[in-house]
C-alpha cells in the first residue's frame, strides 16, 4: 500500500496487518547485526532458506526466517532464535542447520550442544529469557531489537511501531515537552543533559526555522549501542525524531552517523524511504498538515564529530572543529538556528516515553537517573555484549549477574566507563550505582555507555596510556591544552612504562590533567583528564611500582618484565621452541628449556603456546 | 547597540553587549594577552587559549577564552586570579615546548613567569617551527581576502596551513596577508629582484612607476581588479605616491 494519509488509516492498516500475522508461526530468527554476520549469519541464513525449500517445509508447516538486528550477545555469535519456544542457539554454522530443523523444528526437541551453558553453575539452558546475560535487562531502547526485521517497516508496526507518533500528533506540542520532562530522561550521549529541559530551552528561542539532529558518531573504543539501535531498530530512532521535530516545531532533521558504520546507514536510509512511502515523514505526515523529513549525513568518522558543535559543522560542510559554546546550540546551532541535538539511544527511547507516559518511565532507575542504559559490557567477563538495564544497577551487579563474571577465574580488578573522557573504577568501589552522577563523582562518567572490564593482568598505567594516545590521535588540534598538551602526557606515560619515569612525572601529569580540565576548547580536552586522574587516584601504587621500583606488577609492560621458563614446571615438549618468533628459547627433549632473554621480544607467544604453565613473567 | 555594565578585574565599566571581554579590557587599558584573535577577523580567535580569564556569572565560575565571550549584564571577569595565571603559564610552557624558535612566544611566556619548559621538546618542532595552529592565516584568507588558497589540515599534533595537496596554489595571489597576520611570525615570505615568494611559488610584482618600488603581486592586481572592477592603472603607482 501507499502513503497513509490519516491515524485511521495508520491503525486500519496495523490491524490488517495484525489479521495476516499468524501468531503461533514458528519463526526463525537469525541476527543480522555487524557482530554475527561478522562471524558467519549470511551462510547460516541461506542454509536454513536451502533446506526449508528443499524440504518442503513451506508447504507443510509455514516457516518464517526473520534476519533481526543485533541480539547483543556478539560474542557468542552468529545467534539463532526459534519462536515461539524462545530457545537461544548459540554460534551456529551452516552445519548445524539441518540438526536444528530435524530436531528442533520438527521434532520440537532441544540441540543441546548448541544452547547456553554458565560457566559457573555448568547449567544447561536453553530458553533465550532464562539465560543470565537476558534475564536481567530491562529494555526499552532495545526493546525490538533481535525481535524485528529492521529493513521492514511492517515488523515494526506489528511491534507497535508509530503508536508513539499517532500519539503526539494528538497532543499539543507543548505538552510533548512536558511529557519529556516528567519522564526524567537525560542525554544518553555521555552528558546527560535532562532533554526535556533542552527541548524546553529551544523552543524558547524565537526562530522560524529548527533542526533536530540525532548524533549517532558513536566513537568510543569497544562500545557500540547506537550503532546496534540505528541497524537493529531504525525506525524507534525515526519515530522518536519525529515526535521531537513535532514539539519543537523542526521541519527538517539529521541523522549524522559515520561512514564506518556501513550496515547503519543501510538500515537506516531503507527505513527513512519506507516512512516516506508510508506517509511518515515528508508532507502532511498522516494527513495532520505537520511536514518533516530527516536526511542522512554521513561522517568521516572522527571522535571529535561526536562533540556538538563539531558535529554541526561537520553536517553543514565544515571542518569538524568544536567551538566555543558560549552560545548554546539550542539557540544557535547548525546553520546558526536553534537546534536540538540528541543521540541515537535517547531518540529511541522517545516513542516509549510517549506510549507508556512519563510516570512509567520515571518509575524505573534512580532518583536523579531515570530509565534504563544501554551498555557495552566488554573486557575480561565471560559473557560480552550489548545489555539495557535499569539505572542505578551496581558495578557488581552488572559484571557478576549479566557478564557472568572475570573471565578464567580472575580477579575482578576494575571498570573502565566512559570511554575516553571516562574513567577507571577499582573493584572495591564496584558496588556504586551504575548513574550520571555516582560515576562522575567516582571520576569518571557514564559517558555512552562503555564498560570494559579489567582483571588483575591489566596494568593501569598503560591502560591510562592507551586512553591517552587513543586521544592524541584524535585531537583535532585545535586549541593549546588539548592538541600539544596530550602528546605531552603521552610522552610521560610512555617514559613511565618504559622504565624511565622519574617521581616528579606523577605531579607533571596532573599538573596536565588541570590545564586540560580548565584550559581546553571542548569536552574532549576538558575530560581527557579522567583516565589518568581516575588510575592515579585508585592505582597510585601501579605508578609508584612502574617509576621506583621499574617492575609493572601486572606483567603488562614490556621493557619492566622478563619471561623465563620455570624448570620446575617445564616438561620439554619443545612446542615453545618450535613457536618462538626468535628462536630464542633452547633445551633438549624432555628437559627445562630456557629462554636468551637478549634476544627475547616479549611477544608472550611461548606463554600463549605453552600448555603446562610454565612460562612466568617477572 | 544595548548598552550594558560589566566588572572587569573589580571596576565597573560600561560596554556594548555582546562585545568580548579582550576588546572590552583593552578598551579600558586592562591587558590580557593574546596571540589568536583578531578583531578584524570574524572567526579568529578561541584557539590558543592564552587569553582566558574567569567569569563569573549567576552564582558559577568558569575560565573562558576573553577573544570570544560575549559581555552581558551581571558578568564579573577577574583576569589575573591564580587559577588564571597557573592555566595561562601552563598553555605558554605547551607552546613553548611545540615552538622553542618563537620570539613572541618566549616574551610573552617570560612575561608571565614562564622560564624554561620542563617537558619533552615535540618532535615535529623543526617541521613546525613557529606555527601554533591558530588558524588565524587561514581565516585570515577565506574571510578578509576571500581566496581560501590555504586550509589547516591534518589534526591534532600535526595541525597546520597549507595550500592543497602541499602544492604551489594556483587560486593563491601572494598578497601575504596571511603572513602578516599571523601572530607569531611563522609563514616565510621573501622578496628578492621583484619576485615575491610564499607558500613555495614565485609572484612577479608590479613596480611602481614613481619610486620604482615593487610593491604588489601582479596576481592581486588580477584579483582586485576582478572582483572590485578598479581600473588596473590605478596599480601603476605605489600608495606613497598615488
Amino acid at each position: 500500500m501507499g502513503a497513509i494519509n490519516s491515524i485511521e488509516q495508520l491503525e486500519a492498516y496495523r490491524q490488517e496487518l495484525e489479521d495476516a500475522a499468524v501468531t503461533d508461526l514458528p519463526t526463525v530468527m537469525i541476527c543480522f547485526g555487524t557482530g554475527c554476520q561478522a562471524n558467519g549469519a549470511r551462510p547460516v541464513a541461506e542454509a536454513f532458506t536451502n533446506i526449508i525449500k528443499e524440504q518442503g517445509l513451506e508447504l507443510n508447516v509455514n516457516i518464517g526466517i526473520k534476519t533481526t538486528g543485533c541480539h547483543g550477545y556478539c560474542e557468542n555469535g552468529p545467534l539463532v532464535a526459534l519462536q515461539p519456544q524462545g530457545i537461544l542457539y548459540l554460534k551456529v554454522e551452516p552445519d548445524d542447520v539441518p540438526e536444528i530443523v530435524e530436531e528442533s523444528i520438527k521434532g520440537g526437541r532441544i540441540v543441546e550442544r548448541l544452547i547456553y551453558e554458565d560457566k559457573t553453575t555448568s547449567e544447561m539452558i536453553a530458553e533465550y529469557s532464562e539465560i543470565p546475560f537476558y534475564k536481567h535487562q530491562h529494555r526499552i531502547a532495545l526493546r525490538n531489537i533481535g525481535a524485528i526485521d529492521p529493513t521492514n517497516i511492517d515488523d515494526y508496526f506489528l511491534a507497535g511501531g508509530y503508536v508513539g507518533l499517532v500519539k503526539a500528533l494528538g497532543m499539543k506540542p507543548d505538552d510533548i515537552i512536558t511529557e519529556v520532562e516528567n519522564s526524567g530522561l537525560r542525554g544518553r550521549g555521555g552528558g546527560g543533559f535532562p532533554t526535556g529541559r533542552k527541548w524546553r530551552s529551544c523552543v524558547a528561542v524565537d526562530s522560524d526555522v529548527r533542526y533536530v539532529l540525532c548524533n549517532g558518531d558513536e566513537g568510543d573504543p569497544g562500545a557500540f549501542m547506537d550503532r546496534s539501535i540505528m541497524e537493529g531498530d531504525p525506525h524507534t530512532v525515526i519515530e522518536g525524531m519525529i515526535i521531537g521535530a513535532i514539539a519543537l516545531g523542526a521541519h527538517t532533521g539529521y541523522i549524522y552517523v559515520r561512514d564506518e558504520y556501513p550496515l547503519a546507514v543501510k538500515n537506516l536510509s531503507s527505513a527513512l524511504e519506507a516512512a516516506r512511502e508510508k506517509g511518515l515523514l515528508g508532507e502532511d505526515i498522516l494527513g495532520s498538515g505537520f511536514d518533516f523529513d530527516i536526511r542522512i549525513s554521513r561522517g568521516g568518522g572522527a571522535f571529535v564529530c561526536g562533540e556538538s558543535s563539531a558535529l554541526m559543522r561537520s553536517v553543514g560542510g565544515d571542518l569538524g572543529e568544536p567551538r566555543a559554546k558560549y552560545i548554546r546550540s539550542v539557540e544557535r546551532g547548525l546553520y546558526d538556528k536553534p537546534t536540538v541535538l540528541n543521540n541515537v539511544e535517547t531518540w529511541a527511547n522517545v516513542p516509549e516515553i510517549i506510549v507508556k507516559g512519563a510516570e512509567w518511565y520515571a518509575s524505573l532507575g534512580t532518583e536523579d537517573s531515570k530509565g534504563t542504559k544501554v551498555f557495552s559490557l566488554v573486557g575480561k567477563v565471560n559473557n560480552t555484549g550489548l545489555v539495557e538495564v535499569p539505572m542505578g544497577i551496581s558495578i557488581r551487579e552488572l559484571v557478576e549477574n549479566i557478564g557472568g563474571g572475570i573471565l578464567n577465574g580472575k580477579k575482578f580488578k576494575a571498570v573502565q566507563t566512559g570511554g575516553p573522557s571516562g574513567g577507571c573504577i577499582p573493584e572495591r568501589m564496584a558496588d556504586l550505582p551504575i548513574d550520571f552522577d555516582s560515576l562522575t563523582e567516582a571520576g569518571s562518567m557514564m559517558g555512552s555507555g562503555g564498560i570494559i572490564v579489567m582483571d588483575e593482568d591489566t596494568c593501569m598505567v598503560d591502560v591510562a596510556k592507551y586512553f591517552i594516545n587513543f586521544l592524541v590521535e584524535e585531537s583535532c588540534g585545535k586549541c593549546t591544552p588539548c592538541r600539544d598538551g596530550l602528546p605531552r602526557m603521552l610522552d610521560l606515560l610512555t617514559d613511565i612504562t618504559e622504565g624511565r619515569g622519574e617521581e616528579e612525572h606523577v605531579a607533571m601529569l596532573e599538573e596536565l590533567c588541570d590545564l586540560l580540565t580548565w584550559g581546553a576548547l571542548c569536552g574532549l580536552g576538558t575530560s581527557a583528564a579522567n583516565p589518568v586522574l581516575s588510575t592515579i587516584e585508585y592505582f597510585r601504587d601501579e605508578y609508584d611500582a612502574h617509576i621506583r621500583d621499574k617492575k609493572c606488577p601486572a606483567g603488562v609492560c614490556k621493557a619492566l618484565i622478563t619471561y623465563s621458563i620455570d624448570p620446575e614446571a617445564c616438561t620439554g615438549c619443545g612446542l615453545c621452541i618450535k613457536k618462538c618468533p626468535q628462536e630464542c628459547i633452547t633445551g633438549e627433549r624432555k628437559e627445562a628449556h630456557e629462554i636468551d632473554t637478549t634476544k627475547c621480544i616479549k611477544c608472550g607467544i611461548c606463554r600463549d603456546v605453552c600448555t603446562f604453565d610454565a612460562v612466568r613473567i617477572s | 547597540m544595548e548598552k550594558i555594565s560589566v566588572i572587569i578585574d573589580g571596576r565597573t565599566f560600561e560596554a556594548v553587549k555582546d562585545q568580548c571581554v579582550l576588546e572590552v579590557a583593552h578598551e579600558n587599558g586592562i591587558y590580557i594577552p593574546s596571540l589568536c584573535y583578531n578583531s578584524e577577523v570574524a572567526s579568529s580567535g578561541g584557539s590558543c587559549r592564552v587569553c582566558l580569564v574567569e567569569a563569573h556569572q549567576g552564582g558559577r565560575m568558569r575560565l573562558v577564552t576573553s577573544c570570544n565571550y560575549p559581555v552581558r549584564e551581571g558578568l564579573e571577569i577577574k583576569t589575573d586570579t591564580p587559577l588564571v595565571q597557573r592555566i595561562r603559564r601552563g598553555v605558554l610552557e605547551l607552546l613553548m615546548a611545540r615552538v622553542p624558535d618563537s620570539e613572541v612566544i618566549r616574551e610573552m611566556a617570560a612575561a608571565e613567569g614562564v622560564t624554561g619548559v620542563r617537558f619533552r621538546r615535540d618532535e615535529g618542532e623543526n617541521e613546525r617551527y613557529k606555527c601554533i595552529a591558530c588558524a588565524m592565516c587561514t581565516n585570515v584568507c577565506a574571510e578578509v581576502v576571500g581566496v581560501s588558497a590555504i586550509a589547516m589540515v591534518n589534526r591534532g599534533a600535526d595541525k597546520k596551513p597549507a595550500t592543497p595537496y602541499y602544492k604551489p596554489s594556483d587560486v593563491c595571489i601572494g598578497c601575504g596577508a596571511c603572513a602578516y597576520a599571523c601572530p607569531t611570525g611563522a609563514i616565510t615570505m621573501t622578496e628578492k629582484d621583484g619576485v615575491r615568494r610564499i607558500w613555495d611559488r614565485d609572484f612577479n610584482m608590479v613596480t611602481c612607476s614613481v619610486c620604482g618600488t615593487p610593491y604588489i603581486p601582479e596576481a592581486q592586481v588580477d584579483w582586485i581588479v576582478r572582483t572590485t572592477g578598479k581600473d588596473r592603472s590605478f596599480f601603476d603607482k605605489c600608495p606613497d605616491h598615488r
